[in-house]
């Protein structure tokens, strides 16, 4: 389903992934961990375009990433997005929020829109809120919105960074349930998460990165309990 | 009757720059002194200092420059006989007038922010209003007013060119005159506009140099509303 | 000295027509310098780079010149170019012209200040550039810009008494013929000056409650 291979991003002299080598099959779910400034972020943004590749390739359910005539918008609609910060529409009301792409750019019908979005809210817990502004949801909510939001484009893949970080600790749980629902309906995800619990509960495989490489992966019994790399052996030590 | 604009005309326009400056050099500094006066009592726990400063404040903002102008320079001799101040202290105190209401607004956004979160830190640790202010809020504020001052002192130097209309030889009137002698207002307003500009850049890229020093920068949206066009 | 307004009563609508002159000139130069402040917006930002400095240019001229001298140059200057213009007009244009510096950078200021990550969020869901700032980019600027934008057009208003100097007949024109016809400067200065507070008061006012109708859904949140 995603290929990745030999990929590297620089920023100006910053060299943020070397060379990284992956493959992640349909319905898998892999959670990918690591320090801060490993490049966590930069991976998953570049499998939708949203950074541009210095070299290497990515290929996305037969999208080449890296040639210049794929139209990057087909990809992006099969590969949905999360982002830390929600980055809710302000203005459009919640339901609106999720209609948002399919009306526009899938240009689907308005009805079947609606239908499709009260749907998902449904589906995320949050019917009753359609019709309230993004500003009055609490961040959990808010996050639940963005999920749907992104499924309202029938996905074959959802990307989260970090989808729980910017959270009190009590609403993690309701967005990490929303997820795991996914993940077994058998939704294919990346996830970028800090929550080591979740990952090990969920994921099929984990990546640890360090330092724009990948480290280690494997299952989350491998790399939990009995990591290989000192690297990450010194991660999980502080984070468990 | 008219000979062509020479160089010799930028004499007396360099001159009425140089008052131009003087003048708010002047009038900015009194402006800063009752404007931080104006903008600390707009922030008081004392209701009527608050009332006498929003007062004042909204009153200034909402007339024009130019009429504040004419109020001091023909209202002061005809309600107090007898003072006659000279046309540059006319444009003075009209201008320190008018700059202190909006200096007092930097003061107040300035205290604002900085009050958020440091107000109640300092009372918690038992420092009362003067204590606080001065120790605490005001070191703080004034760091973040200087941008947003750098933008009222830009604004001064161009309304101070209203005070052509009192006589005062500043830069603008330097200009009409050398205009009634050479019948070329083009080349000689051309030049005035780039006097002021030459003084109101420098003070913009001082602003800039702060900006760069401290790291402080404040969104142009949050400002408290620029002085002046 | 005693106060008398009652000299002022058959030069009310003098004074009235002055205010008329005043706002008419005030809304015409916001609409067009607005409207004009769009295009030098996009002549800054846009990818042509001559006409980005050119439009650098223009902005930095004329918000580090005073407004009195630009409308000295149009009203003075052009008439030696062949080019004669009414008070009127020269009022206009200078305001027109200098509005529009003034609200390009307002906007480049509202562009700025939303947040990269509704772009992004607009990308990942595989929306054009064009779409993006149609539906998503669009809206919370307006409401980002929209306080500067009122308060462009008070500071507009009160901008159009320096109209007065090239014999503009605006209100504070007015004020001045009422005081050499009357000699009540103070009462004749007061009454207007409040006709500019009161003014520039309703619009202060008016431009609060449209913000809060027309953004509702900005309440609680920070754009
Ligand atoms: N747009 C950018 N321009 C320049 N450098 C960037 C940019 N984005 C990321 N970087 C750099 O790339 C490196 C990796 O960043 P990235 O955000 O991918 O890390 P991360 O693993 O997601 O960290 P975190 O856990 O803090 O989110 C960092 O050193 C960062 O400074
Ligand atoms: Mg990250």
């Amino acid at each position: 389903m995603i290929f990745v291979e030999n990929l590297n991003k620089k920023f100006g002299p910053n060299h943020v992934l070397k060379g990284i080598d992956c493959h992640i099959r349909e319905r898998e779910v892999v959670c990918v961990i690591g320090p801060s400034g490993s490049g966590k972020s930069t991976f998953l943004r570049c499998m939708n375009g949203l950074e541009t590749i210095s070299s290497g390739s990515i290929v996305i359910n037969k999208h080449r990433l890296d040639d210049s005539k794929t139209n990057i918008n087909l990809v992006r609609q099969e590969a949905g997005m999360v982002f830390q910060h929600f980055n809710l529409f302000p203005h459009l009301k919640v339901i609106d929020n999720v209609m948002l792409a399919p009306l526009k750019v899938a240009k689907t019908s308005k009805e079947e829109a609606r239908a499709k979005a009260e749907m998902l809210l449904t589906k995320v817990g949050l019917a009753e809120k359609m019709d309230t502004f993004p500003g009055n949801l609490s961040g959990g909510q808010m996050q639940r919105v963005a999920i749907a939001r992104a499924l309202a484009m029938d996905p074959k893949i959802m990307l989260f960074d970090e989808p729980t970080s910017a959270l009190d600790p009590e609403i993690v749980g309701e967005v990490l349930a929303v997820m795991k629902d996914l993940a077994n309906e058998g939704m294919t995800m990346v996830v970028v998460t800090h929550e080591m619990g979740f990952a090990r509960e969920v994921a099929d495989r984990v990546i640890f990165m360090d330092q724009g490489r990948i480290v280690e992966e494997g299952t989350p019994e491998e790399i939990f309990s009995s990591p290989q790399h000192g690297r990450t052996q010194g991660f999980l030590s502080k984070v468990l | 009757m008219f000979r062509p604009f020479e160089w010799q005309d930028l004499i007396p326009l360099a001159q009425g720059a140089w008052l131009t400056i003087q003048l708010c050099a002047v009038s900015g500094i009194l402006g800063v002194i009752f404007g931080l006066i104006l903008g600390i009592a707009r922030t008081s726990p004392s209701r009527i200092a608050r009332w006498i400063s929003t007062i004042y404040i909204s009153c200034v903002r909402g007339i024009p420059v130019l009429v504040i102008i004419f109020f001091v320079f023909f209202g002061i001799p005809l309600l107090f006989p007898g003072l006659e101040p000279d046309k540059f202290a006319s444009a003075v105190i009209a201008l320190t007038c008018f700059a202190a209401a909006y200096v007092a607004e930097i003061v107040r956004g300035s205290i604002e922010a900085v009050a958020k979160g440091q107000s109640e830190a300092a009372d918690a640790l038992g420092l009362n209003y003067w204590r606080k202010l001065t120790y605490v809020i005001l070191p703080q504020a004034v760091k973040i007013m200087v941008p947003p001052g750098i933008g009222f002192l830009i604004g001064l130097v161009k309304d101070s060119s209203l005070v052509t209309v009192t006589g005062l030889l500043e830069l603008t009137h330097a200009g009409n005159i050398v205009t009634n002698l050479t019948g070329d207002p083009i080349k000689t307003f051309l030049v005035v506009a780039g006097m002021y500009f030459v003084i109101c850049y420098g003070i913009s890229r001082l602003g800039r140099l702060y900006e760069k020093r401290t790291g402080v920068h404040v969104d142009p949206l949050k400002l408290p509303e620029p002085a002046g066009i | 000295m005693a106060l008398y307004f009652g000299d002022l009563l058959p030069y009310s609508s003098l004074l009235l027509e002055g205010l008329w002159t005043a706002l008419y000139i005030t809304l015409v130069a916001m609409l067009a310098g607005s409207a004009l402040g769009v295009l030098v917006y996009l002549g800054k930002v846009g990818p042509g780079k001559p006409l980005s400095i050119l439009c650098t240019c223009y902005i930095e001229a004329i918000r580090n010149t005073p407004l009195l001298v630009q409308l000295y140059l149009i009203y003075f200057a052009l008439p030696a170019l062949g080019i004669n213009l009414e008070p009127v007009w020269a009022a206009v244009i200078g305001l027109t012209l200098n509005n529009a510096a003034y609200t390009a950078e307002i906007y480049r200021a509202g562009f700025e200040s939303v947040p990269h990550g509704l772009r992004e969020a607009g990308k990942a869901l595989g929306m054009k550039p064009g779409q993006i700032v149609r539906y998503i980019i669009l809206l919370p600027a307006t409401r980002n810009v929209f306080p500067a934008l009122t308060n462009q057009l008070i500071l507009l208003f009160l901008a159009s008494s320096i109209g007065s100097i090239i014999s503009l007949p605006e209100l504070t024109n007015a004020i001045m013929s009422v005081s050499n016809t009357t000699y009540r400067t103070i009462e004749v200065l007061a009454v207007g000056g409040l006709l500019y507070l009161g003014v520039s008061a309703l619009m202060s006012l008016a431009s609060k409650r449209a913000e809060t109708t027309l953004f509702r859904w900005a309440v609680g949140t920070h754009v």
